[in-house]
């Protein structure tokens, strides 16, 4: 009950601040998000036309996956340095696994008999990725995309041990000062920043489900 | 005499080892209605594959209108043959105008174009017997019987002269069965196409066929008008199938 007290308390009087966290912490993730979403969705189409290299690719993305968060940060700091930059690094080697495991899975397992309809009509390869494959995919994929979405606004929440903005900014001082209120305070805006961006999405794949087979 | 409009010479094509078209040669003359029967995995569906160019023979030759197909724009050579595939295979995430519009929407034909489109998708929605406000429906919307008509729209869209049909009226029951054949025998003889038509009922390949090809086992056993199968079959297969369907009327 305290702490609810304090964390309203918080909200009230520091609403600036956390206002602000919350945007860095929108902007952080949504690069990271724009950049895992645009190479995870090639490198899922490039291994859907070419079999043969899924199983390294889905390989190596399962490794980087695993990678625990913090050290895969720790990792980058001699590279990239401290800050926003090493930041959407890591979230981006994080996000590219669910969009390129999605993309795969989506594009290879079309209704052969539509494909066939596709080629067999006069489809150019090009035709058949933009016009067929990759609508009727559309739902599997956005899944991915929803998946990796909520990831990535969760985990820039630790963000700010690499000097990174955004909410991880208040997590990190409530720890390092001994005021729980702040780390619940900044947990909870990326949660209900996560659970919004769900939401929206879902409602988005929702649509595209329908058509999909 | 005329060139044939496609040829098989001598085609021999297998699938891992296994030979499904052995010494394969026909000729299928301009405006010919061929109705193709036999066993399920006699090789109906491949001969069908080798005349678009989507699968190629081992030996032995395809033409199409005197060109070969293993040396032509296999992307040309499609747009210009229409094609039914065994289950529809109509695209879930377009409409039924959108489904029609494809292969002219491939080539970016100008005569498709906007409400052109609608005009030309409604019209051949008429043309294979159905209401054209289905245009804007879903193909998970339709009945079995209507996908197959959107099917055959779909295929005739860019006005091709060869169609390619596999086994069209599979999935539907009798009477629009008998209803889409009809369909067809008028299509063929107002539009003066060749046409391939798949079958594993020969009642269905005596009605509609010009001339009718049994194949049994890869090969071609019997080749000819629907009345010469049924008066002198060439092969105890021929006979039994013939045996069932002394009652049917040929095409005449
Ligand atoms: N792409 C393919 N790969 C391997 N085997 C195939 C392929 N296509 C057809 N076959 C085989 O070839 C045989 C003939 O098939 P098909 O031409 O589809 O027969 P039909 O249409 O007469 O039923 C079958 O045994 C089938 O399993
Ligand atoms: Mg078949």
């Amino acid at each position: 009950m305290e702490l609810i007290q304090a964390i309203l308390a918080l909200y009230r009087e520091r609403g600036g601040w956390f206002l602000g966290l919350l945007w860095d912490h929108f902007l952080l993730s949504g690069q990271a998000i724009l950049l895992s979403g645009s190479i995870g969705l090639l490198l899922g189409i490039f291994i859907a036309q070419r079999p043969r290299l899924a199983p390294a690719v889905m390989g190596v993305c399962n490794v980087l996956y695993t990678i625990p968060a913090i050290s895969l940060l720790g990792i980058l700091i001699p590279f990239t340095g401290i800050g926003n930059k090493t930041a959407v690094i890591a979230l981006t080697i994080y996000g590219v696994m669910p969009m390129v495991r999605n993309t795969y899975v989506g594009l290879t397992t079309l209704d052969p008999d539509i494909l066939e309809a596709a080629a067999g009509m006069g489809s150019t390869a090009m035709q058949t990725l933009l016009r067929v494959k990759l609508p009727m995919a559309a739902g599997v994929i956005l899944a991915g995309v929803r998946n990796m979405v909520v990831m990535t606004v969760s985990v820039a929440g630790i963000a700010s041990f690499v000097g990174a903005g955004g909410l991880g900014v208040s997590i990190y001082r409530g720890i390092t000062i001994y005021d729980p209120a702040m780390t619940a305070a900044g947990s909870i805006l990326i949660a209900s920043l996560a659970v919004l961006l769900d939401f929206l999405l879902g409602r988005v794949e929702k649509h595209f489900k329908k058509y999909g087979s | 005499m005329a060139e044939p409009v496609i040829q098989f010479d001598r085609v021999c094509k297998s699938f891992d080892g296994h030979p499904v078209l052995r010494d394969f040669s026909l000729s299928v003359e301009r405006g010919e209605f061929l109705t193709v029967i036999g066993r399920s995995g006699c090789g109906k569906t491949t001969a069908l594959r080798l005349v678009n160019g989507l699968i190629s023979a081992d030996t032995g030759w395809v033409l199409v209108k005197g060109q070969d197909v293993a040396q032509a724009d296999p992307v040309a050579l499609r747009r210009g043959i229409g094609y039914t595939i065994q289950n529809v295979g109509l695209f879930p995430h377009m409409t039924v105008e959108k489904n029609i519009a494809y292969v002219p929407s491939l080539s970016k034909s100008p005569l498709w174009k906007g409400e052109e489109r609608s005009r030309r998708a409604a019209e051949l929605l008429q043309t294979v017997g159905l209401e054209p406000d289905l245009a804007g429906r879903y193909p998970r919307e339709l009945s079995g019987g209507q996908r197959q008509r959107v099917g055959i729209a779909r295929a005739l869209a860019a006005q091709p002269d060869i169609l390619l049909m596999d086994e069209p009226f599979g999935a539907v029951d009798e009477i629009t069965r008998r209803q889409l054949q009809d369909e067809i025998l008028r299509l063929h003889q107002e539009r003066g196409i060749t046409i391939l038509f798949v079958t594993h009922d020969i009642e269905e390949a005596l009605k509609l066929g010009t001339r009718v090809l049994v194949m049994e086992e890869g090969r071609a056993t019997q080749f000819g008008p629907p009345s010469a199968l049924l008066s002198s079959p060439a092969t105890p297969f021929a006979a039994q199938l013939v045996r069932r369907s002394r009652d049917f009327a040929p095409r005449q």
